[in-house]
């Protein structure tokens, strides 16, 4: 019943219908539900909402059979593929949005719209080529070395640098902000500064190195040596030791009191997204 | 009209254009990295469990390596990658790529590819790459409840079912652990939505380790390679030169560059407060 | 001259690399000045991120769960492409509604599935935090002073920063001494994750400049 045979003529021709039927069922539908008043519209989206949160929910909280399963547990599978068709629609909003942007921008020959058309041609190129990279990778077409060169050139040598030297500009941002905007002013900006400068030098080599030269701290301590022995304590002085103590017993207590705060911030946020009960939404 | 006073040295100081700044770090960094100086580097605990956890990994165990960065960040997570791929690899464990970033997908595919051939490794049946997804969270638990269903098909279009690498492999819970390379939030799904028998590795960008102590404590993680810094480390471990030794001296001593700089800024901030009251 | 000549592009690879150089420079002229050089290759940037991305959303996803799934008569599948277009009517004012449809079962999913990672992400935290034994006891022979002083510590500091982050009433009296040393503890978790950052972006520009050294002028780079 839910499977068409599409080897055969007919089940081609069955599909190709039921494709364009689907099609024009969606799109035949938007002027039934433009009919809907706006409170009928809100109640569809709390509903379709609920029921996909509820779903979810359910198949947590159901108790499980013998394997690890439960009645609602086949379900994941196709909700699982459905989301995925849909996030992949969901991110490719985003391109569309900037593709509609430039677009106009040309069309209507708005500001410094020549960069809007290198924009523009660098995206059909790379989707092109990008598409036929991947339906080659799949062998549905065929791989050449125009695709080979073009790809390459375009992702490897153009896109990634790009993309990495965008990122790395950062850091000079940083090293500037380092000099004329980190002031030491507060008892709270000191503790900051402080262990930062710590942890920074502790976590590479050359801490290990300033602490055994500069300090003359111990490289080792005997393996049966006492915790309160003198190697110990002189040991537990090294930067990589300070700067692993304070990121293990001082960071870790602070990372889990933000992480208990948005836990239960998030749980609050769940079930009033789920409920509808947040404005804007719907 | 009032003259106007010449600045002092400490005014001149703060005044500076920030373009002889980046300038200064650009040339820094360029002498840093060319610094003839090797210095060894101190295991963390947190590199030495995730070693120790591949190591205890018998060949023909399998490893799922989700690989979501992208070129914004190839300086931390390559490193990183090639480490923990090589050892993989050294160790005959079979592994299974994925993304959740799509620059990720090949760039991930392309690294590996090229560390397969020196190790000999096979396509499709030493290792596979599963493609890009979108939602990494319905993944994970569809991989938990039916892997070959789910992933449905590798990079190359093959059918889950017809991937000798996953001979055996019904869900993720035939797994041994699950190694997490990237600069976004991620592992906090793969530890709340993996089967509980799956262990999880980490290894984010610099900016994600702090965040992730809490983890580690609770052994929700448990191990972690901390950017380029961790993948020297693990680099040593292994005995082998990678990206990650090749930039410590860079790492190390713009530390020591940046710690010197908020301490000059702050000091000449003082004295030109000090200079005004005089 | 024959470095030269290796190291001008004359060749695929090399001027593959001249590329990729140039590409980083025209970037790291925004520091100099805002120039036409950089504006062009933001946007050639903009505009091949953009592209790439449809290769992997079309083919892994598209094509892997809803074509092929055609392909194989399963016609169930057929009704998600058309209804998960919605989504992009979120740029018409009269219809726009139609699109929350669709984000509506985006967040509910996220939502249902939160209940999932609360029970796996921070109950065990919870519970790693309450099994810190906080006395020696001869029911744990390997525990030493140093652990039982670490635990303590790491109580007191989650308690003070959870104080800190507790606005639900005024702080007043003790509870204000104990949410200001909390604020200090914070202090110390964001001096430890500034370190770390600032170690991150140092690391992508070191990653940057080690390709112009290594792969354009061809130094040699041995490492620490």
């Amino acid at each position: 019943m839910w499977q068409i045979d599409t080897t055969t003529l007919s089940g081609k021709v069955s599909m190709a219908l039921i494709v364009l039927g689907a099609f024009v069922l969606a799109f035949g539908l938007i002027p039934v539900l433009q009919t809907l008043p706006p409170r009928g519209r809100r109640a569809l989206i709390a509903v379709v909402t609920f029921l996909v949160g509820a779903f979810f929910a359910a198949e947590f909280f159901m108790p499980l059979t013998q394997d690890d399963k439960n009645y609602l547990t086949p379900g994941i599978q196709p909700a699982q593929n459905a989301l995925q068709i849909i996030g992949s629609l969901a991110l490719g909003l985003g391109t569309y949005g900037l593709v509609r942007l430039h677009l106009r921008n040309v069309v209507q020959k708005r500001g410094q719209w020549g960069y809007s058309v290198v924009l523009l041609i660098a995206f059909v190129t790379m989707a092109t080529f990008s598409i036929w990279n991947t339906l080659a990778e799949k062998r549905i077409l065929a791989r050449t070395p125009l695709l080979d060169r073009g790809f390459s050139l375009l992702f490897d040598y153009t896109l990634i640098q790009l993309d990495a030297a965008m990122f790395s500009i950062i850091a000079f941002y940083i090293y500037s902000a380092a000099y004329r905007a980190f002031r030491i002013r507060s008892i709270e900006a000191s503790i900051l500064m402080f262990t930062a400068m710590v942890v920074m030098i502790g976590i590479v080599p050359l801490g290990a190195y300033m602490s055994e030269q500069l300090f003359g701290l111990p490289r080792e301590v005997p393996p049966n040596a006492h915790p309160f022995s003198l190697e110990a304590i002189l040991y537990s002085l090294r930067l990589p030791e300070i700067a692993d103590w304070i990121l293990k017993q001082l960071n870790a207590p602070v990372q889990r009191a933000i992480e208990f705060g948005v836990g239960i911030g998030g749980l609050a946020m769940a079930i009033r997204l789920w409920l509808s009960l947040e404005r804007g939404i719907t | 009209m009032q003259e106007m006073r010449p600045l002092t040295v400490w005014e001149r100081m703060l005044a500076i254009d920030r373009r002889w700044l980046y300038l200064t770090l650009f040339v820094s960094i360029i002498v840093f990295l060319l610094l003839p100086v090797r210095l060894p580097a101190v295991i963390s605990p947190p590199v030495r469990k995730f070693y120790d956890a591949i190591e205890r990994l018998q060949p023909g165990d399998i490893v799922m390596v989700s690989s979501n960065w992208s070129a914004s960040t190839i300086a931390e997570n390559q490193p990183q990658l090639e480490a923990v791929l090589r050892h993989l690899m050294r160790k005959k464990v079979r592994f299974t790529l994925m993304s959740v970033e799509a620059q990720s997908r090949d760039i991930s595919l392309r690294l590996a590819n090229r560390l397969a051939k020196e190790f000999g490794y096979e396509y499709g049946k030493d290792w596979v790459h599963f493609g890009f997804y979108t939602d990494l969270i319905v993944a994970i638990k569809g991989m938990t409840n039916d892997l070959p269903a789910t992933v449905k098909q590798d990079v190359k279009g093959t059918p889950a079912s017809q991937l000798e690498v996953l001979k055996g492999v019904k869900s993720l819970k035939d797994y041994k652990m699950v190694i997490d390379v990237t600069p976004s939030s991620t592992v906090p799904y793969w530890i709340s939505y993996r089967p509980k028998n799956l262990i999880v590795l980490y290894c984010p960008t610099s900016v994600m380790a702090a965040e992730a102590y809490t983890f580690l404590d609770s052994g929700q993680i448990e191990g972690m390679i901390t950017g380029a810094k961790g993948a020297q480390e693990y680099e040593q471990l292994l005995g082998i030169v990678g990206l990650g030794t090749r930039f410590i001296n860079g790492i190390q001593f713009s530390h020591v560059l940046i710690i010197l700089t908020i301490l000059l800024g702050n000091l000449a901030l003082f004295m030109q407060r000090l200079s005004r009251e005089a | 001259m024959e470095w030269l000549q290796q190291f001008l592009p004359f060749s695929w690879d090399r001027l593959s690399v001249w590329m990729g150089v140039i590409c980083t420079l025209a970037i790291y002229s925004i520091l100099y000045r805002e120039n036409p050089f950089y504006r062009f290759f933001e946007h050639l940037y903009i505009g091949l991120a953009a592209g790439y991305s449809l290769g992997p959303l079309l083919v892994d996803i598209i094509h892997k769960y809803w074509i092929d799934p055609l392909l194989h008569g399963e016609w169930p599948w057929v009704f998600v492409v058309p209804f998960g277009l919605y989504l992009y009517f979120i740029y018409s004012e009269r219809y726009g509604w139609l699109s929350r449809i669709i984000i509506g079962i985006l967040i509910g999913a996220s939502a249902g599935l939160f209940f999932q990672e609360f029970a796996s992400r921070y109950l065990p935290q919870l519970n790693s935090t309450l099994s810190k034994p906080l006395w020696l006891t001869s029911a744990n022979p390997n525990l030493v002073i140093s652990n039982v002083i670490n635990n303590w510590i790491f109580i007191v500091f989650l308690l003070a920063v959870l104080t800190y982050f507790t606005f639900s009433f005024e702080h007043r009296g003790p509870v204000k001494r104990v949410a200001t040393a909390g604020r200090w503890f914070l202090m110390i978790g964001l001096g430890a994750m500034f370190g770390n950052t600032v170690m991150a972006r140092m690391a992508l520009l070191i990653g940057r400049i080690y390709y112009l050294l290594s792969d354009w002028l061809g130094i040699s780079i041995g490492g620490g």
